[in-house]
């Protein structure tokens, strides 16, 4: 049995850019605007905590884009672990794994906001398809998380601009990388695969993101200048 | 790795690998030992088992309809209809159901869900597939239609209350189970007063009331006749009231009529 799912072979822009299209979300397209404002791309799963102090750490334009995309994926885990533990779905070690480390993504989305202050992107609106309501199917999206984000940290770490940032990066990191290999050791597959992990870029990641189509639009239920109709 | 993740996605979905995947793309596979504890599990959790989404006094879960969809009495493909969803309401806003409950049948995931159907408290069983993201409230609103009171709880807690009017003898607003579908504002018709919530519920006496007959919870400009029995079935609040509702309430919310 492999472990791998690599994020080596994606080739392909502007797949990201249609699943967007397809959403038709404002918000949903702000946040990846703002994220790609400069070549900076992403520290993934969660990479900006502990030295990372203040706002004035994520200065430069390259490093809030490299921050706002680490908020986008940090909402993206913290809501995946959150929905899992609350929808009963999950028992035992799997549910003492997604308690443990949803509290961690929480921390570090509460940590990027503060960051970020007003620069941060909204949280986007979710769809786990199913995901969170199987242990099954949960533990293998968590593997298939857990694995994106460390390469996505791997790749673009060289990135940063800010010692700072970098530092943070790298504390988180490695907590990002004991979850990989807790979620690993559950499902039986092999903690620590390789002496040298891959890297993955920003677009491998966007594409990752935009293949699971676990980020959608928010509902409308509201409707300003809509006449009622109802029966008075 | 964008077929190695559209492959992840049709394990994780419950679906077969689209045509095209390459044989020799790695998947994630659940081992033997992890399959076991999954089933014993799922046994001791009940994954067959309808869990509930909603609680009286706690959070509850709507859903947005993503596609067209027919609604069954059992959650099972050949389960008779109860009704058919679309992704749109009269007013344009998402089609959303409140999510009651969720099961596991024959490794298909099922939503048990109220539904904006007639007869007025109608639930039945949409396939998980068809519905989009949980979205949280933690809020109940309550009608008493008997002491023309309305009631928003959170979190079980009475936070706010106020007197209303409903329907006429002729045309009761009607008792049970729904929710609030959405909320209109920035419109010009005085009689409905500054803000609208639409529901879940209709009139079983005005079904041919244009876009279905839906009952409302709406302001007024006859203030005057609040409380009292005074509408054509939808709940008319004052406009103080409403809008401070407004504030309160989101779509999504539990309403209990009684």
């Amino acid at each position: 049995m492999s472990n791998a799912l690599t994020l080596d072979e994606v080739d392909n822009g502007g797949a990201i850019l249609e699943a967007l299209d397809k959403v038709g979300d404002d918000s949903r397209v702000g946040f990846l605007k703002k994220s790609a404002v400069a070549a900076g791309g992403i520290v993934g799963g969660g990479a900006i905590l502990g030295a990372l102090a203040t706002p004035a750490h994520a200065a430069t334009a390259n490093d809030v884009a490299i921050l706002n995309f680490a908020l986008t994926l940090e909402y993206l885990e913290a809501e995946f672990y959150t929905e899992a533990e609350r929808i009963g779905a999950l028992r035992g070690r799997v549910l003492a794994f997604a308690k443990v480390v949803g509290a961690h993504e929480r921390a570090h989305v509460a940590f990027l906001k503060k960051a970020l202050g007003s620069a941060a992107v909204k949280k986007p609106t979710f769809n786990f398809r199913g995901t969170t309501e199987s242990e099954a199917k949960f533990k293998a999206t968590a593997q298939v998380l857990e694995d994106t984000g460390v390469k996505a940290y791997k790749g673009q770490a060289p990135l940063i601009d800010s010692d700072a940032v970098l530092a943070a990066a790298l504390s988180v990191h490695s907590v990002e990388a004991r979850h990989a290999a807790w979620i690993r050791h559950i499902n039986g597959a092999p903690p620590a695969p390789n002496a040298f992990d891959p890297a993955a870029t920003k677009q491998q990641i966007l594409q990752a993101v935009a293949g699971t189509k676990f980020i959608t639009a928010a509902p409308v239920m509201t409707a300003p200048g809509r006449s009622p109709r109802f029966t008075g | 790795m964008l077929v190695a993740f559209a492959a992840f996605v049709a394990i994780a979905y419950g679906r077969e690998p689209a045509a095209g995947v390459p044989t020799g793309v790695v998947l994630p596979t659940i081992p033997s030992s992890a399959s076991r504890e999954t089933a014993s599990v799922a046994g001791a959790a009940g994954s067959s088992t309808p869990v509930a989404l909603s609680s009286a006094n706690g959070v509850s879960r709507y859903m947005a309809v993503a596609e067209p969809v027919a609604a069954r009495a059992q959650p099972s493909v050949s389960a008779p209809v109860v009704g058919r969803l679309s992704t749109r309401t009269p007013e344009g806003t998402t089609n959303a159901v409140l999510a009651l409950a969720r099961v596991e049948r024959g490794g298909m995931l099922w939503i048990k869900a109220r539904l904006p159907v007639l007869p007025n408290n109608t639930v039945g069983w949409i396939p998980r597939a068809s519905l989009g993201g949980y979205n949280s409230v933690n809020t109940r609103v309550v009608i008493d239609t008997t002491k023309l009171t309305l009631t928003l709880f959170r979190f079980g807690k009475p936070i706010f209350a106020a007197r209303v009017g409903v329907g006429q003898a002729q045309w009761p607003t009607p008792r049970g189970k729904f929710y609030i579908r959405n909320k209109l504002t920035r419109y010009s018709s005085p009689m409905y007063g500054p803000v609208a919530f639409g529901t879940s519920a209709r009139s079983a006496v005005l079904t041919d009331w244009p876009a279905g007959g839906y009952v409302g919870i709406h302001g007024t400009n006859q203030p005057a006749l609040i409380p009292g029995r005074i509408s054509h079935g939808c709940v008319r609040m004052r406009n103080t009231d409403i809008l401070r509702l407004a504030d309160l309430m989101q779509p999504g919310t539990p309403l209990t009529i009684e």
